[in-house]
């Protein structure tokens, strides 16, 4: 029981994570806590739902996986027109607000957006439930402790991958190194020459598209709803501040612990009150560390 | 001045309608939602109650007097209710109170006006769990009855069925809502009395996209099958997850899930085990009477929920009253289940089958009346079974493996009870 709550929580957290990365990323950055960043998540999911539509099967699954070449072409279209969607809602909503109104403004403008973004998916694609595959994948047995999809254990290894790249990507290229200055101090990127425009941008593609490959993922094991990514906001806020706005380590951790947490939960609450847990945590880091648990200093990116 | 030149009026035309057959009138009242959320369904569901009574009073009213139908308006909400019963009681002195829809306004007229007034009330529409509680704990008095089945009867069906499959261990899942919980405790209990175990009860809330810690809470004890409640949407991914990691594909599911969406999402392959529960279609003589007479008063058919229940509701508490020989709240209560259930012979609805039910009546013999919802049985707690089928998934489709008659149910409900 006790390891297969674990790696429930472990699997849960992997995508909550990656959820996280993106919206910490975007917060330091941007300066803002965006709520549209569930939605990014919702739309990126749905638009490989789209693309798989469109080029159908025509090739099966790769063993053990549910899935084939098909749906990583989806999903590496699906990241692209996140990022273009996540561009194209800076360009016309949140650039214009942040010029000439306060930063409350352009928070509530999220809120906006968010809803404009899941209305318009419940619009085109309906509020049934749907899946990326209806064949069942069956969990496999690991030393009889525990069971878990292959799909799960794939998102996991993702994930890892992930956090190690842009690990590098922050720590050695130009552009990471630029995405930190600018979270620390936005004018003196400028000052050393660099376009800080290009720095925002790349900030929505990479945010952006990572929120995309968390909702493909997320809706590879669990129904595709209009409503998937709204209910991943809080446990993503938690990750997020958890592990310290910016810092990209941290909202990993912070993602495996709500997960962890969540999953833990049903040996003092019942199943049903889980959803209160990312919340409660929530609560507990704002009210002991507001800074998040590694004390980062704040809005930088690591 | 107009006013009482109307109510003299009125009071005149009473006179002389009563004067052809009794000299007396008693007022029979019903608490419904004419306005409100149920305002929909609650004027058809008047007119109804309205038709069992002019009936009567057609087949020479009940008790020696002629029966007045007061309908009063509940508007959705418990405190109009409540007023509205209690006028029915103090200033009308109604001895039934026929409803109301919602439990929500039926408990609350129940508790504060009826059982202190000692009058009988029926609810043709309510399906509450709450109310049997209170029927068991004697909180109603033997005064409520209901002519709509609870979920209960499903429970106990359901769990019949899994012990005769040679079930021992069942874990259920079940929707955190009234239904689901309600369900979800039956079940358990008519299990566990039938020697079975219920090795896991596990709530989950609706909308979630995943349920796997649910479902994996659900798998400790290695249960041999599930006891799914749940609504279509949410109960497929349940059923999903609990095959994904392992679970046995012996599933039993509740009514709710009786439907193509959740067959598709699930998978018909995975499903050919599965065994599902639902309210059966009522056909019949007893039935196609009241149809009639419905389409012949009001010129359509009567589709719409509550109409045959509510006019079963307000027949049987006209019978009783017949029964009882007086329009006193307590003995209308004693004399139900004297009337329905029972030995004797049949009564049908209408006209005619009322006028048989007064003579025999005043012979004193037995008789039983088969209602526009067909025969009725009220249990000790005043609620009444009905038909039920099962379905399975043969060939992709929804398929009825079985049907359960009434007499069947009722077995399976005293085998448990006893």
């Amino acid at each position: 029981m006790l390891f297969q709550v674990l790696a429930d929580g472990i699997l849960t957290g992997s995508i909550i994570a990656l959820g996280a990365i993106g919206l910490t990323l975007t917060m330091s950055v941007l300066r803002f806590p965006n709520f549209a960043h569930a939605e990014l998540i919702t739309f990126g999911a749905y638009i490989a739902l789209a693309v798989l539509g469109l080029t159908g099967a025509f090739m099966g699954p790769l063993a053990p996986l549910s899935f084939g070449l098909p749906l990583i072409l989806a999903t590496v279209v699906a990241m692209a027109a996140t990022a273009v969607l996540a561009l194209l809602i800076d360009r016309l909503v949140y650039r214009k607000l942040r010029a000439r109104s306060k930063k409350m403004t352009v928070v509530f403008g999220s809120f906006g957006v968010s809803l404009l973004v899941r209305m318009s998916i419940l619009l085109v694609f309906g509020g049934a439930a749907t899946y990326y595959s209806t064949a069942l994948q069956r969990a496999i047995r690991v030393g009889g402790l525990f069971r878990v999809m292959p799909d799960q254990v794939f998102t996991l290894g993702l994930t890892i991958i992930i956090v190690v790249g842009l690990h590098l990507f922050l720590k050695f290229t130009r552009l990471g190194l630029a995405m930190r200055a600018y979270a620390e101090n936005p004018q003196l990127v400028g000052i050393y020459g660099y376009d800080s425009e290009r720095v925002l941008r790349w900030t929505w593609i990479i945010g952006a598209a990572l929120a995309a490959l968390a909702g493909v993922l997320y809706g590879l094991t669990v129904q595709i709803r209009p409503e998937i990514g709204f209910h991943l906001l809080l446990p993503l806020f938690a990750a997020a501040i958890m592990g310290g706005v910016g810092n990209v380590h941290g909202a990993v951790l912070g993602g495996l612990i709500v997960g962890l947490a969540e999953s833990l939960s049903i040996y003092l609450i019942p199943p049903g009150y889980k959803m209160a847990v990312p919340f409660l945590l929530l609560l507990l880091i704002l009210y002991l560390r507001p800074t998040g648990l590694f004390g980062s200093a704040k809005g930088a990116v690591r | 001045m107009k006013k009482l030149l109307l109510s003299s009026i009125c009071a005149l035309g009473a006179m002389t309608g009563s004067a052809m057959a009794q000299d007396c009138e008693i007022a029979f009242g019903s608490v419904l939602s004419l306005t409100g959320p149920n305002a929909a369904i609650g004027k058809a569901i008047g007119d109804a109650g309205q038709l069992a009574v002019d009936q009567f009073n057609e087949a020479g009213g009940a008790a020696g007097c002629k029966v007045r139908y007061v309908l009063r308006d509940d508007q959705g909400q418990p405190n109009v209710g409540v007023d509205a019963a209690k006028s029915l009681v103090e200033i009308d002195g109604s001895p039934v109170i026929l409803g109301s829809i919602a439990s929500g306004v039926t408990l609350p007229i129940l508790t504060s006006v009826a059982v202190p007034a000692k009058v009988t009330q029926i609810s043709c529409c309510s399906s509450a769990p709450s109310l049997t509680e209170l029927a068991a704990e004697g909180g109603t008095d033997g005064l409520w009855f209901r002519t709509l089945p609870t979920s209960r009867p499903q429970g106990i069906v359901m769990a019949t069925l899994a012990h005769e499959a040679g079930l021992k261990t069942m874990a259920i899942v079940y929707v955190n809502s009234d239904y689901g919980v309600g369900l979800a405790r039956d079940f358990k209990e008519a299990f566990e009395k039938l020697g079975g175990t219920v090795s896991q009860m596990i709530a989950y809330n609706e909308q979630q996209p995943s349920y796997r810690v649910e479902v994996n809470a659900a798998l400790q004890g290695e249960p041999e099958a599930m006891f799914l409640v749940a609504f279509p949407a949410d109960g497929a991914t349940v059923a999903r997850e609990w095959i994904s990691f392992g679970g046995s594909s012996k599933l039993y599911l509740s009514n709710a899930m009786r439907a193509d969406e959740f067959v598709h999402a699930v998978g018909a392959d995975i499903l050919v085990d599965a065994v599902g529960i639902d309210n059966a279609q009522i056909s019949g003589e007893s039935v196609s009477s009241f149809d009639a007479a419905w389409e012949k008063r009001f010129g359509s058919a009567p589709n719409g929920p509550g109409l045959h229940t509510m006019y079963d509701a307000t027949a049987v508490a006209l019978l009783a009253m017949e029964k009882a020989g007086k329009p006193n709240g307590r003995a209308i209560a004693d004399n139900i289940r004297t009337v329905t259930g029972g030995e004797g012979e049949v009564i049908l609805p209408g006209v005619e089958g009322f006028t048989r039910a007064k003579q025999l009546v005043a012979e004193n013999k037995p008789f039983t009346y088969v209602g526009a919802t067909g025969p009725i049985t009220f249990d000790a707690n005043g609620d009444v079974n009905g038909p039920y089928l099962i379905w399975g998934v043969k060939d992709g489709k929804l398929t009825t493996i079985d049907t359960w008659d009434i007499p069947r149910v009722d077995a399976a409900t005293a085998a448990i009870e006893k």
